[in-house]
Formats: C-alpha cells, sequence, structure tokens
C-alpha cells in the first residue's frame, strides 16, 4: 500500500543542506503494523509526516495506495489525509473549546459531511473506544488516557486506510497506555494498516515489523517479537 | 463545510476568549454608534433647516438691489445704481407664469395702541403676500388689493404684536399709531413661529406704499416673485432679468435668488457638516479596526496547534482562512449591531434630555454602518488570516 | 528599581513587536486626529482674533438700529432714526475720550475710467479713517481735512481698483466717473487685503458728505470712535448711547466694541473646536479598550512568568506597576507617535494649502503625551490587578 521509493528531504539550515532523509526504500503492505524507531534526530518525524503526505519529499517518489502524491499538489494532499489518514498524537491536539463530539465531528465538517450524519458517526466512534458517556465532556475535563480515546476515535472516523501514531502512549500512564494499545491493535486486527512512531521498546516489540532508522536511513529491519530489551541502543 | 459549520467553529471560538472579544467588538460599537449619533443629528438638523424654508413654499424668487453672488444678505451696503422700485414689481407681475409679485418696504417702527406701544419690524407688503409666503389669516382679512402705489392706512397685526397690545381683546377695527401714522387694524396672522431665531408672529404689515412714505424709502428692500411651478424656473428668472435689465438701463445690479437654489446651497452646506462630523467620528472605527486586527493576529498565534491539527486532518487552506475571516466578521458585525443600538439609543436619549434638538434616524445610515461593519471586519480578518494559512502544519504540530 | 522596570516592560513590548505596533498605532492615530483639530480649530480662532485686531482695539462701531445680540444685522432697511451728520458732531463735541470719530456711509456704484468701468463698493468717510482701519497710503494722499459736511470731488481709489482703471498709468490727478459725478484721483491705498469681509483692495472713498448725496442717503453706515485706551471703551459706548438717545428721543443705536465682538467669535470658535475635539476624542477610547485588550492577553499569557516572579519575591505592588508601565508605555509610545504624525500631518497642510490657518498650541503637544499616558494608566489598571491578584502557587503550576 505504502512504497517509498528513494525518498530523501533536505532542510536548508544556513546555506548548508542538512538530510533529514536519505535515499530511503521500504513497501508497507495493506493491513500491517509497523514500529518505526531510533535515536532522536534520526528522522522518524519526518519519515512519519512524509508518509502522513504533511511533508513533500525533496527526492524520490511516495507511491500511496498506487499514486504517486510526491508529485501532488496542497489540495490533492490535503484530500489524501482528509479521507485516507488518520493521525493520533503524543500530546492529543484537542481543540480545548470542543466537546469530545465536536472534536470527534472535526475531520468530517471539512470533509463537508452533513451535520446530522456526523452526529451519529461520532457518537458510534465515541462509542467503539469506549468513551460513549463522555460526548458532552470538554479535554479538560477529560483523563489523559480518555483523551487519547478521543483522539483515536477521531482518528478512525473517516474510515482512513492507514493510521498513523507518534508516540502515542507519550503522555500516559503505564496502565493507560497498555489499554491505549491494545485499542489500536484491535482496530489493526479489523485491517486498518498502522505505523507507530515510539521510543519505547515495550510499544515497538508488539508491532508485526520494527523499522530502525538512524542519521535518515534505514539501517535494521527486524521483527517485533526479535526486539529485546538489548536492543535499547538503537532506541 | 457549510457556511453553518463556518459560523458554528468561528462563534466557538468567539465565545471562547469572551472577555477580549466583548473588548474588541466594543471599539468598533463605538465607532458605529458615534458615527449613527452623529448622521442622526445632521439628519436631524437638516431636515429642520429645510423645513424652515421649504414652509414659504419652494417656487418663489427673491429679487435684492445690489450685485451679489454669495448667499450673503445682499442690498445691505445700500444705495446702488438704480434703485428696485414698485414699478420694477408690477413689471414683474405681467410675466407669463407668474402668480403673484410682493414688493417688499420694511422698516423698523414704534407701534402704539391704546397707550401701549412696541417697537417692531414694519412690513411693507402687498394682498398676495399671505399666498405667496403661505401665511394664514387668523382674524379679519388681509391687506386690500389694488394699486400698488396707493396708500390705504390698515395694518395686519402680527400674532404675538396683537397680543401685547390688546391682549385678548378684539383688535379689528382699532386704531393704531405706527411711527406717528395712524392706522385701522383689519386683521390678525396666524401664529407662524420663528424662523432661525426671528420672530415672524411679532410684526406688522402695512401697504408698501405706506411703508415707503412712513420710512422716507425710495426703494423696496425685496420683490418676491411666486411662479406656478418648478419646471419654469429657469424661464422666469431669465425674464425676470432682462425686463430689469431693460427698465435699469443695461446695468444688472440686483441679485436673483431662486428659493429651490437657496435650499440646494444649504441642504449642500449641512451635508458637508455632517460629513465632515462623521468621518472624524469614523477615525475611531479605524482604531476599533486595529483592535480587531491586534486580537486575531494574537488569536492565530495562540492557535497554532490547532491549525497544524486542522491541517493535518485535511482542511484546505482556504477553510482555515474562511475560518478567521468569519471570526473577524463576526466580532466587527456584532460590533456594529450593538453600535447601532448603542446609537440608537443615544439619539433617543439625547431627544429627551434636549427636546429642541432634531434628531433622525435614517435607515439608510443603519443599513450602511452595518455594511461598514462588515467591510471592516473582512479587512480586520485578512491580515491575520494569511498569517493563519501560511503556518506550517507540521512545526505548528510540534509548537508546544 | 524604575529604571529596571522599565527595561523589563520595554522587553516584553518588543517581545511581542507586531502587536506593540499594531496598539501604537491605534492610540497615534486617535492622538494625531485630536492634535490636528485642535491646531485647525486654534488656528481658525487666531486667525480671526487677528483679523479683528488688525484694524484696531480701541475702536468702537455705532450702528443705527437697536439690537439685543452682537451677531444679527441691525437696520435691513430702513430705520426709525437717522444716524446723522449732526449726530457725529455732537458726538465729536462731548466726547472727550475719544481721539477721533469717525464716520461711515457705503454703497455701491459703477466707477469708470474712459472705457473701462466696474462697480465697486463705495464708502465715504473723513480723513482718520485711514488710521482707524489701519490702512496705509501707496501714494499721493488721503482725503483732506475740512467740514464734514462740505464733500469735495476726490477719491481714493483702493489697490485693485486702482490697477483696473489705470493700467499702466498714473491714477493721481485724474479724474474718474463714479456714478454720475465726476471725481479727481488724489491717492491710492498700497495693498491689504480682505478686512471684516470688505475687499478693501476694491473700494473706493470719498468724503462723508459727497458718499451720502451720491447714494441720496440720510444716515450714516455708522461711525466708528477710537479711544485713547481700551479702558475707555464701555463708557465711551455708554457716553455715544446716552447722547444719541437724548437727540432721538429714543434708544434706537447699538453700540458695538471689538472686544465683544472678538470674546463672541473666539467662543463660538472655541466650542467648535472642543465638540470636534470631543468626536476626535472617542478614538482615544477606542485604543485605551485596545490596550487594554493587549495587556489581558499579555497577563494570561505571563501567568507562569508572573508565578516565577513571585516566588522570586516580587509584592503585589511590584507586579502591579511592571503591567501598568508596560501599559502606560505602550500608550505613550502611540502618543508620541501621534504627536509627530498630527504635527506633520497639520505642517504638510498648511505647507499645500498655506491660505488654511493652522497651528498646534503649545499646550497641545503637552497634552497629548499626557492625555495618552493617562489612557494607558486607566486601561491598564485593570489587566495589572489581573496580575498583581494571581496565586503564584497556581500560577506557577499552569501549563
Amino acid at each position: 500500500m505504502i512504497a517509498l521509493q528513494h525518498i530523501a528531504k533536505v532542510y536548508e539550515v544556513g546555506g548548508q543542506p542538512i538530510y533529514a532523509l536519505r535515499d530511503l526504500n521500504e513497501d508497507i503492505g495493506s493491513g500491517e503494523y509497523v514500529a518505526i524507531v531510533g535515536p532522536s534526530g534520526s528522522g522518524k518525524s519526518t519519515l512519519l509526516n512524509v508518509i502522513g503526505c504533511l511533508l513533500r519529499p525533496s527526492k524520490g517518489a511516495y507511491l500511496f495506495n498506487g499514486e504517486d502524491v510526491s508529485q501532488f499538489d496542497d489540495q490533492a494532499l490535503s484530500h489524501v489525509r482528509q479521507h485516507q489518514i488518520g493521525f493520533i498524537f503524543q500530546s492529543f491536539h484537542l481543540v480545548p473549546r470542543l466537546t469530545a463530539l465536536g472534536n470527534v465531528a472535526l475531520p468530517m465538517v471539512f470533509a463537508g459531511i452533513p451535520s446530522s450524519e456526523r452526529q451519529i458517526r461520532a457518537q458510534e466512534a465515541l462509542d467503539a473506544v469506549g468513551l460513549s458517556d463522555r460526548a458532552d465532556h470538554r479535554p479538560n475535563q477529560l483523563s489523559v488516557g480518555q483523551r487519547q480515546r478521543v483522539v483515536i476515535a477521531r482518528a478512525i472516523i473517516m474510515q482512513p486506510l492507514l493510521l498513523l501514531a507518534d508516540e502515542p502512549t507519550g503522555n500516559l500512564d503505564t496502565h493507560s497506555g497498555q489499554q491505549i494499545m491494545e485499542l489500536l491493535e484491535s482496530l489493526n486486527a479489523k485491517g486498518l494498516t498502522m505505523l507507530v512512531v515510539t521510543h519505547d521498546p515495550k510499544v515497538a516489540r508488539r508491532a508485526n515489523r520494527v523499522i530502525v532508522l538512524a542519521d535518515g536511513q534505514i539501517v535494521k529491519r527486524i521483527k517485533g517479537e526479535e526486539l529485546t530489551s538489548g536492543s535499547a541502543p538503537f532506541f | 463545510m457549510t457556511v453553518m459549520d463556518l459560523i458554528r467553529f468561528a462563534g466557538g471560538a468567539v465565545w471562547a476568549h469572551r472577555l477580549r472579544s466583548v473588548l474588541s467588538l466594543l471599539g468598533i460599537a463605538i465607532g458605529v454608534g458615534a458615527v449613527i449619533l452623529l448622521t442622526a443629528i445632521g439628519e436631524g438638523t437638516r431636515y429642520f433647516v429645510l423645513a424652515q424654508f421649504t414652509q414659504f413654499g419652494t417656487n418663489i424668487l427673491a429679487i435684492n438691489p445690489g450685485k451679489t453672488k454669495t448667499l450673503g444678505m445682499p442690498g445691505v451696503l445700500g444705495g446702488t445704481t438704480h434703485k428696485l422700485t414698485l414699478e420694477d414689481a408690477d413689471a414683474l407681475s405681467r410675466i407669463p407664469g407668474v402668480e403673484a409679485v410682493v414688493p417688499m418696504a420694511m422698516g423698523m417702527g414704534r407701534v402704539e395702541a391704546e397707550g401701549r406701544g412696541r417697537s417692531v419690524n414694519v412690513l411693507g407688503v402687498t394682498a398676495a403676500m399671505p399666498t405667496v409666503w403661505r401665511f394664514a389669516i387668523g382674524q379679519g382679512e388681509f391687506l386690500p388689493a389694488g394699486d400698488l402705489n396707493r396708500a390705504t392706512s390698515v395694518a395686519v397685526l402680527g400674532p404675538k404684536m396683537k397680543r401685547e397690545l390688546f391682549g385678548d381683546r378684539n383688535p379689528l377695527g382699532a386704531i393704531i399709531r405706527i411711527a406717528g401714522y395712524r392706522f385701522r387694524v383689519i386683521g390678525v396672522m396666524e401664529p407662524k413661529g420663528q424662523v432661525l431665531g426671528y420672530d415672524l408672529d411679532d410684526a406688522v404689515y402695512v401697504p408698501v406704499a405706506n411703508a415707503m412714505r412712513m420710512f422716507n424709502l425710495d426703494e423696496l428692500m425685496e420683490v418676491d416673485v411666486a411662479y406656478q411651478s418648478a419646471t419654469m424656473v429657469d424661464r422666469v428668472v431669465g425674464a425676470v432679468r432682462q425686463i430689469l435689465i431693460d427698465r435699469h438701463h443695461g446695468t444688472e445690479d440686483f441679485s436673483i435668488t431662486t428659493q429651490a437654489a437657496m435650499l440646494e446651497s444649504l441642504d449642500e452646506i449641512m451635508r458637508i457638516v455632517t460629513l465632515a462630523a462623521v468621518g472624524i467620528a469614523g477615525i475611531s472605527l479605524v482604531v476599533g479596526a486595529l483592535g480587531i486586527v491586534t486580537m486575531m493576529w494574537i488569536s492565530v498565534g495562540e492557535r497554532m496547534s490547532e491549525i497544524g491539527l486542522l491541517r493535518a486532518m485535511g482542511a484546505l487552506p482556504r477553510q482555515i482562512f474562511l475560518i478567521f475571516i468569519v471570526e473577524s466578521v463576526m466580532l466587527s458585525v456584532l460590533g456594529g449591531a450593538l453600535g447601532v443600538c448603542l446609537g440608537m439609543l443615544g439619539a433617543f436619549a439625547l431627544t429627551l434630555v434636549l427636546p429642541g434638538l432634531p434628531v433622525f434616524v435614517d435607515e439608510q445610515y443603519l443599513v450602511l454602518a452595518l455594511l461598514v461593519a462588515i467591510g471592516t471586519g473582512l479587512l480586520s480578518g485578512v491580515g491575520p488570516a494569511r498569517r493563519a494559512i501560511r503556518i506550517d502544519p507540521v512545526e505548528a504540530l510540534h509548537a508546544e | 528599581m524604575l529604571i529596571d522596570l522599565i527595561s523589563l516592560a520595554w522587553s516584553a513590548l518588543v517581545g511581542h513587536r507586531l502587536r506593540t505596533i499594531l496598539s501604537v498605532v491605534g492610540v497615534a492615530v486617535g492622538i494625531a486626529a485630536v492634535v490636528a483639530l485642535t491646531a485647525l480649530g486654534e488656528g481658525a480662532r487666531h486667525y480671526v482674533i487677528q483679523e479683528f485686531t488688525s484694524i484696531g482695539s480701541n475702536l468702537l462701531s455705532v450702528l443705527p438700529g437697536k439690537t439685543e445680540t452682537t451677531g444679527a444685522m441691525p437696520g435691513i432697511g430702513g430705520v426709525p432714526n437717522d444716524l446723522t451728520l449732526q449726530d457725529l458732531l455732537a458726538l465729536r463735541r462731548q466726547i472727550h475720550s475719544a481721539q477721533y470719530i469717525v464716520p461711515v456711509s457705503m454703497g455701491t456704484e459703477t466707477v469708470s475710467h474712459g472705457e473701462r468701468r466696474r462697480q465697486v463698493a463705495v464708502i465715504g468717510s473723513s480723513p482718520e479713517f485711514l488710521d482707524a482701519r489701519e490702512l496705509r497710503l501707496a501714494q499721493g494722499q488721503f482725503l483732506p481735512p475740512g467740514d464734514v459736511e462740505r464733500g469735495a470731488p476726490v477719491v481714493v481709489l483702493g489697490h485693485i481698483t486702482a490697477r483696473e482703471l489705470f493700467p499702466g498709468e498714473q491714477p493721481l490727478g485724474q479724474v474718474v466717473r463714479v456714478g454720475e459725478w465726476r471725481m479727481r484721483v488724489i491717492g491710492v491705498l498700497a495693498e491689504i487685503g480682505t478686512q471684516l469681509g470688505v475687499k478693501m483692495d476694491e473700494v473706493v472713498i470719498v468724503p462723508v458728505a459727497t458718499g451720502m448725496k451720491m447714494f441720496n442717503r440720510s444716515s450714516l453706515f455708522r461711525i466708528l470712535v477710537k479711544v485713547r485706551s481700551p479702558k475707555d471703551l464701555d463708557g465711551a459706548c455708554e457716553q455715544v448711547i446716552s447722547i444719541l438717545t437724548q437727540r432721538h428721543d429714543e434708544e434706537d443705536v447699538t453700540c458695538i466694541t471689538q472686544k465683544a465682538v472678538i470674546a463672541t467669535f473666539s467662543s463660538i470658535l472655541q466650542t467648535l473646536t472642543l465638540v470636534l475635539v470631543a468626536i476626535g476624542a472617542i478614538s482615544l477610547t477606542v485604543a485605551g479598550i485596545g490596550v487594554m485588550n493587549v495587556m489581558l492577553v499579555t497577563v494570561s499569557e505571563r501567568t507562569e512568568e508572573i508565578g516565577l516572579l513571585r516566588a522570586l519575591g516580587a509584592t503585589h505592588g511590584q507586579i502591579l506597576s511592571v503591567f501598568l508601565l508596560e501599559a502606560v508605555m505602550l500608550a505613550g509610545l502611540g502618543g508620541l507617535v501621534g504627536l509627530l504624525v498630527g504635527l506633520g500631518g497639520v505642517h504638510l497642510l498648511t505647507w499645500m494649502y498655506p491660505a488654511v490657518p493652522a497651528a498646534a498650541p503649545v499646550w497641545a503637544i503637552g497634552a497629548a503625551l499626557g492625555v495618552a499616558m493617562i489612557l494607558g494608566g486607566i486601561f491598564g489598571v485593570v489587566p495589572a490587578q489581573r496580575a498583581a491578584k494571581l496565586d503564584p502557587i497556581m500560577a506557577l503550576q499552569r501549563r
């Protein structure tokens, strides 16, 4: 579903080119559960943003679902994000003045889905993440675990093909982190492709496949269960 | 994204920061309110002044001795090459389309009756005066028609004059003395009130020939000509000018002022004054708009991560732009509406405090004020909204 | 300590450059409007006062007809009793505080010389008129002294009248026709401009008796009385009225002193300026609200910093003064910019239209700055109090 071919991302800093990604090749199939790990500055976030159609690569081709999205303009990329990709952030990014329901319904607003349908679908999504009775609560009235559930409900509301999670458990305690991962994995089990960027070996180990990044390149591809606590130097 | 969605989303943001929203829209409200109030006073005064003049009828023109081009007071400097005479007035009455001609001479004289006396304006006019000036007779009759040159010792009193001299008694038939001459009272005018501070009721009307003899005048102060319809104004003015130039041996030593022209210039002056005041008040609208720009700018800065999130969810730059424009317009329209209320309330309060002040709220200015408010909002929103769409979503999402 | 506070506030203002600029511009627009309007109003007032004082402040005018106010024009048309040359002579005999007493009659006539003709205002007066109206002669001489009741056929031409009738010629000694009358030109006035609405460059001046005969008038237009010092004005007025009342058997003249006219005009213009400035000041209120809004945002943004300052030992009063000072500086800066823009605008205006009398009074400069700073103080109080009232622990904990 995802094919990255010779992807490079270059930033100019003080006239000097800085390579965030260099000549990166990878294929990710439909329904896969992949973790991306690597030390700070290894290019994890840049890669996630490229895959999430938030950044256009400087070089190379990015085939998403058979289309070369690296050639898409801003409008077309927005459209891909709107319909095919769901985002989960470490710091939630909930709109504080909207209720849980309002936050979940937000992507449908920009997609032009009528209000009545939005209500029903958002409520269903909240039911699915176990927050049926929290629909009217604002983010600051919810626990951090509940907030991340709202974010997940929002990410899947448009029924995307791909779910991207950037440190989904980074701001959570162990217990709610565990619950969130279980929720995400249940979504993956239903066929949703899932990419998780993480620092946490415990999280990464759960994935089918782990991609290890360093200096903007993939240095290692291993299976999740192969990852042991001994692999810590990678993080 | 429908308009309703836009309004709901932007409204949520406005509502979330109530205090700063209220302060921002208050700026616009004060500006709009001031403009509404000033136009109300300006328009009110304009209508008041115009009404004062139109009560004499609009299809009249005045001829004064002396050549002046301004609105001022022609002939105040005195003597001219050729006098404006009763014969001139008589000649003018034969112009086709002219309904009536009123030659007027005026002086100040002491009027005495039954031991009481007052110094008032004595106006020498003719029988046509009530028709031309739209004055009504309250009691008795007005001066008799007839030969302009014949002096008849009859007088008509202004209502205030009558009250001062006779109280509640019937003055008809009574003999009064005006500047020493004996006159018989034959009528009393209806009250007309004051026009621009000049009391029309405190006067005495006598035949023009008597007035000229009494005050030893050899020329008229003014000749008023009433014509049938507004369409013939140019023709009548042309005829009047030609006849008088011919009679005055080729010199144009008089001025013709049509009521219409005078009303027009008065209207113009009042409009300019109102416009100037409104313009000055409009400065506060500019300042109010600056307030909205500031607040919107701050709001965009504060909501960086929100904008990043919306972009990540697939919101188009156009949609982000619209959200902030709608927020800005919302503030200014609410401000405008509040301003309209404040202005009207102010106008209403003014009529209570100063009942004499003419105040008139013109609906077209209310609509205009709201349109200006919407325009202000649009303009104020552009800068901040452009800032919002220039935000890089990747950076915005990481800005914490 | 104050220096520290100022530099702290300054760094905060510079830190948010754009919002600082926007707030400053808001205040500046208001202040500039008020400064410019004050300048226009005061300029107009000075212009009018100057116009009046240019024709002597020790002067009073006597007009036929009785009026209550100084504003209205008395004596439209005929009057009960004429103001005659005999009245003038009586005044000359009896009023000793007067330096001189001048008759004035006025009318319009056609003045011609050969083919050239012009309709002009004709003033009939006496030799003292030159001094009373502070006129100067360009050449020749003014009206000859002598009996006011006998008018010689001589005329003094205004600057423009002389130029129009005698282009490139010497007018002195020539004969012109004023209406039906043949008169000899004995003098030409220097260029003077407009005085009290009369274009003095376009008049002709003749002896008063000649003028009255010419217009067939028995009454003078007015009598001018010049007294030796301003304190004699009121006394002279009373005297004139009592003498003329006695002569006419009723009080039918009006006496106007220059002082009264100036005072009336001055107060009218002052009121007008005040109204305009008040309307302009509305924008200052709006600017003040803007400053308050920005300061409220600043306080809420800097909650953590305030908590830190409190933890470091800053007192309630110190926090209050930091934010108050910031507001005052913001508004004061706006006042300064507005003042410069306003003064610049006025300069530009007078440079482009030299006829426009506009000059910002000195007090307005100080007042503009003062008002701006007071504005900042007033609208800064609420945000500053909000900052000072913050609980340090809560403030620090806020994320």
